[in-house]
């Protein structure tokens, strides 16, 4: 939790030192992005266990990420139209699935104000899965209330998953929010350059 | 540049290197993306913003996001 504060100072100082200074930093925010990116993948390709656990938790774990992809996307189209925000950026916001340290600052390098909606809309995602989870799971399966989440049930939410799920659904949980985090940095930008 | 070049060469770089990298990527990873937020916000900053309407979408898409993955799960995923 201590870390989001540090997210969330950096974003506010960030915005008080753009409003209020005319500093200019050249490229430094797209080394920054690069790297970021480039830890993530060496991140993801240091992950050797994944073939054998889904092997383990079968099919279940393939439909759960399918879902919250399909899920996500269309929730982020009915409120694009009802936000009358662009297509494209509606999709793009929604495919981050909750990643929103990675969805916020992509859209910037297109769009400053797309990039904050993102961050928000992504870090609002995990907030109301760590307040409504422990709800949903007393009138939905709780496994399939992990695709609430989205990617964060990897990390940030696993926790959360396992005291109220129960351990049993602990390795669906991380293997859904693995296989998210796996698919949102190429279908955001694959969003943005299509449409 | 592409984001899918830094993407791919970090995936190949840590699939092949993946037993000789002994430093955990949480460190680089959390430092670049402090940065990375500082940056964004220097750039939102630049911008005028209205909060409230801000606020509203983001809720919004968290909402529908959440709502859409639970429909297709309880609609389309069978034990």
């Amino acid at each position: 939790m201590s870390f989001l504060y540090l997210v969330v100072s950096s974003l506010l100082l960030g915005m008080l030192v753009g409003k209020y200074t005319t500093l200019d930093f050249g490229n430094l925010y797209e080394f920054m992005l690069y790297l970021l990116i480039f830890t993530i993948g060496i991140d993801i390709g240091k992950s050797k266990g994944l073939r054998e656990e889904l092997k383990k938790l079968g099919k279940l774990s393939l439909l759960l990420p399918a879902s919250t992809v399909v899920g996500s996307l269309a929730g982020g189209f009915l409120a694009s139209l009802l936000l009358k925000v662009p297509l494209k950026w509606g999709l793009a916001i929604s495919a981050g699935f909750g990643w929103y340290s990675l969805t916020g600052p992509l859209l910037a390098t297109y769009s400053p104000i797309y990039g904050v909606t993102g961050f928000l809309a992504n870090l609002t995602r995990e907030i109301l899965t760590i307040i409504f989870y422990p709800l949903a799971i007393k009138k939905v399966p709780k496994e399939k209330a992990i695709v609430m989440g989205g990617a964060t049930t990897m990390d940030t939410t696993l926790p959360l998953m396992a005291k109220f799920g129960g351990t049993e659904i602990t390795l669906l949980a991380f293997v859904h929010g693995f296989v998210l985090t796996a698919i949102a940095p190429f279908l955001i930008p694959l969003i943005l350059q299509l449409l | 540049m592409n984001i899918f070049i830094p993407l791919l060469l970090g995936i190949a770089v840590g699939y092949l290197l993946g037993n000789r990298i002994k430093v955990s990527m949480d460190k680089p990873m959390s430092v670049a993306l402090l940065f990375l937020i500082f940056f964004m916000g220097v750039k939102a900053g630049r911008v005028e913003i209205d909060a409230l309407k801000l606020f509203v979408s983001s809720f919004i898409f968290a909402l529908f996001t959440i709502l859409g993955s639970l429909f297709v799960a309880l609609l389309g995923v069978r034990r």
